[in-house]
Parts: C-alpha cells; structure tokens; sequence
C-alpha cells in the first residue's frame, strides 16, 4: 500500500525524487527549494541542447544551399532558454530579397526538406495571417515551425535576454506558469491563452513592481516561494483587468490606466489583458488573449491551492510532511524520464 | 439563515488580525528572507503603480478608486506599503 501510494507520488512530482524538503522551518522555504528542483527538472541537458543545436544548423545550411541570400532564425522560447520539454521550436527565414513570404516559396521549401530528409509531417499553411510551414526532423523528432521576412520576434527575443539577464527569478517563475497555463491548455494564442510573451510580461510587471523587490528588501531567488504566491493573488484576484493595461519597455514595467489609451482596449469587451507594444503605444500585443475569465480563475485557483496546502502542511508534524509536495497541488509535470541531476 | 455559527468571532494570535484564524494566517506563507542593511532603504516612488487604477505613487491594496476585480482581498495583498520595510512604510504612509 505504501509503496504504491509512493509510486504515483514519484511520477506525478518527479522533481522531489532526490530532494525532501518537508523539514524546512518555513513553509515559504520548501516551496522555493521545490520550484528551484522543478525548473533543474525540467530544464534540458546538455545531450538535449546539443541536439537542437545540430538539428537546427542542419536545416539552416539546407536553407542556404536552396536560397543563398536566405538565412534561419530562431526565436521564441527556444531562443530565451523559456521552453518546456517537448515545446516546437519557432524559426524565421529573412532573406536578402525579402521576397520568400508567398505560396510559392512555401512550397518549394517544404519538398525541398523533405526530398532532403530533413521533414516529415509536413504541411503548408499559407493563408494564414502568419503564414508557415511546420514539419518535424526526422531524426531528433523535434517540431519545427517556420515563418518568413519577419523581425519582431527576433526582437523580442533580444529584449527578453536582456529582461533575463537582469532580473533574477524570471526564469524560474515563468517556466512555473508556463507548466501551470499548459497543463490547462490555457498557454495558446489559438485558443485564447497566454502566449510565452505575454506570460514573460505578466510575471516581469510582477517583479519590476514588488514592494520588497523595488526597495531592495529581499533577493528574489531566496523568496521564488512566496514571491509565486504572490503572482498568483496579484494576477488571479487583485489586477484590475477592465481599468489597467501593462507596458513593458527595456528596463522596466509600469501599468498605466487603459483609459489614457482607449485603442488598447477590446471593442468587445472591457475585461481584457492589455499589453502594450513598446514599440506602438495604441497597440495590445496581448490582444488574441480573449480567455482572460478562465486564466484569471485558474491563477485565482492556484492561489488557494498553493495556500491551502501551506496552512495544511504548516500544521502538520514533521513525519506527516514526509514525501509531500507543495508545488505538486497545482503542477503535474508527467513528462519524459529525465536523468536527475543533481549540483 | 440566522446561523448562529455565522458570528462566532476569528482571531488570529500570529498577527492580531480579526480576519482570519490563527492556522489560516497569510504569515505562514508571506514570510520573506530579508536582505541585511535595512536601513539604508530608499522608497523608489517612480516604481510604485497602481494594480487597481494604473496610477502612480500608490499601491493596489491603497487606491482611493473602487475597487474593479469582484475577487474580495479581505486580508490585504503583497502590493500594499504594509508590505514595505518598515523605515519605508513611514515615508510612504506620510
Ligand atoms: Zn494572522
Ligand atoms: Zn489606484
């Protein structure tokens, strides 16, 4: 019985395999130990990078040999270092020309993948408002999505490296949300969801505006535990959907009433997230978010789920805690074995 | 629905809050690990917006407007000058 109830602990919370951290004094403590073993999990190897690298650099130079004034980009997640396990890996062909975005180019790229052997499952969505191709390499059985003759993602990725590089705790949280918003589908611009650039700015305004954080209080990555709670209440029950639109810029995050900018706001409805491009202020990147309701309530949800499960444990003697999981009330990460690292 | 349980009174012996019981007490989790040198903190009035107004100079939790979200925050949030350092909390109040 108890090996079996262990069991299903182990492959729901993979992270805490080698890690108990049910002994801490603070309970705000084992949830920071527990978010730090969490992204270690879920971050790739370095088997794992290599791999994408190469994958990567093959279908560029293949791109190169078909048009020799093109090159591949990549961007998004993959260029941040922001991807889950299993996430596609968005690209961008820019040419010297910049005459590739058409039916026909389309096209001609895709056989000449996969006559190359570098594509399968290929298909063209040309009609779209972004139109790409998507296929996964053979070998690395990697997802591949490839637009063309664009250069704001590759801009924002710069932006994000540099948001990165000078706030500590970003990257663990937003991998946290991430893995929280996927396993509820709520992480797709298709559907409604927050898109990674959106996530990356809800939890970056987070931060940049924090009363411990801007007075110099504390440091963030000995407080991810807290700090996570303190997301989830601000976002799931506090934020002012209907009256307050985020604006991020290089350095920093501000909020700003939607009133001042009233194309920021949806002509539908009032309750909306509202992102404001740095680079045009009358314009909402996060405009595709349309399931704000169900993303507030999840956030709302993970709020008291993380808390309940605090006041729960808090009150628990050391032996009852043995083997528990705080993180693991609201993410389940059932993902492909990874080997343990341990540093 | 004159329940008489309705007005059994909270208390919290934690913090003094007549908001919630001691075993549901926001300080259980909203503990955290300070930096030294409290004292030489500055209250960088330029970063303090507003979640419930998109103001200036205030937090959420102490905006003078109504309240938008229908979520209530009985107990109060991170984003209110309580959740300063307390040399800070006495400028901000001020
Ligand atoms: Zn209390
Ligand atoms: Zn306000």
């Amino acid at each position: 019985e108890d090996t079996r109830s262990r069991k299903t602990l182990n492959t729901d919370y993979p992270w805490i395999l080698n890690h108990d951290h049910s002994k801490q004094r603070e309970i705000a403590d084992w949830l920071t130990l527990e978010i730090k073993d969490f992204v270690a999990y879920i971050s790739p190897s370095r088997e794992e990078i290599e791999a994408r690298n190469q994958t990567i650099s093959k279908i560029r130079n293949a791109v190169k040999r078909l048009w020799p004034d093109a090159d591949l980009h990549v961007f998004g997640s993959f260029a941040t270092d922001l991807y889950l396990p299993g996430s596609d890996i968005d690209c961008v062909i820019n040419s010297g020309a910049g005459d590739k975005e058409n039916r026909n180019s389309l096209y001609s790229l895709a056989s000449f993948l996969k006559r190359q052997k570098l594509a399968t499952q290929v298909e063209v969505i040309s009609k779209a408002r972004v139109p790409i191709i998507k296929f996964v390499e053979p070998e690395s059985q990697i997802h591949i999505d490839v637009s063309f003759e664009r250069t704001n993602g590759l801009e924002a990725a710069k932006v994000i490296r540099g948001w990165l590089e000078h706030t500590p705790g970003l990257r663990e949280l937003v991998l946290i949300v991430k893995q929280f918003l996927s396993a509820r589908r709520l992480n797709s611009v298709h559907t409604g969801g927050l898109g990674g650039f959106s996530i990356i700015c809800l939890v970056y305004s987070f931060l940049q505006l924090h009363p411990r954080i801007i007075s110099g209080d504390i440091n963030c990555l000995e407080n991810l535990g807290t700090l996570a709670i303190d997301f989830f209440e601000l976002y799931g029950k506090n934020f002012a959907y209907d009256d307050v639109a985020i604006s991020v810029s290089e350095h920093q995050a501000s909020y700003l009433p939607k009133s001042e900018y009233p194309n920021l706001q949806n002509p539908r409805t009032t309750f909306s997230l509202a992102i404001q491009d740095p680079g045009d202020p009358d314009n909402n990147i996060s405009r595709g978010s349309f399931n704000v309701r169900d993303i507030k309530k999840a956030f709302a949800g993970a709020f008291d789920l993380l808390t309940n499960r605090c006041f729960e444990l808090d009150a628990a003697t050391f032996k009852d805690r043995l083997g528990k999981s705080i993180l693991g009330n609201v993410i389940k990460y059932r993902g492909k074995q990874r080997d343990f690292k341990d540093e | 629905s004159q329940c008489p349980h309705k007005w059994k009174r909270v208390y919290c012996t934690l913090c003094n809050s007549k908001k919630h019981s001691r075993n549901r007490c926001p300080s259980i989790w909203r503990s955290y690990f300070l930096l030294e040198g409290d004292s030489k903190r500055v209250l960088p009035m330029h970063k303090i917006f507003c979640y419930n107004c998109g103001g200036k100079g205030h937090f959420g939790d102490d905006c003078d407007f109504r309240r938008s979200s229908r979520v209530p925050n009985d107990d109060g949030s991170a984003f209110s000058g309580d959740n300063l350092p307390k040399k800070l909390k006495v400028e901000y109040y001020r």
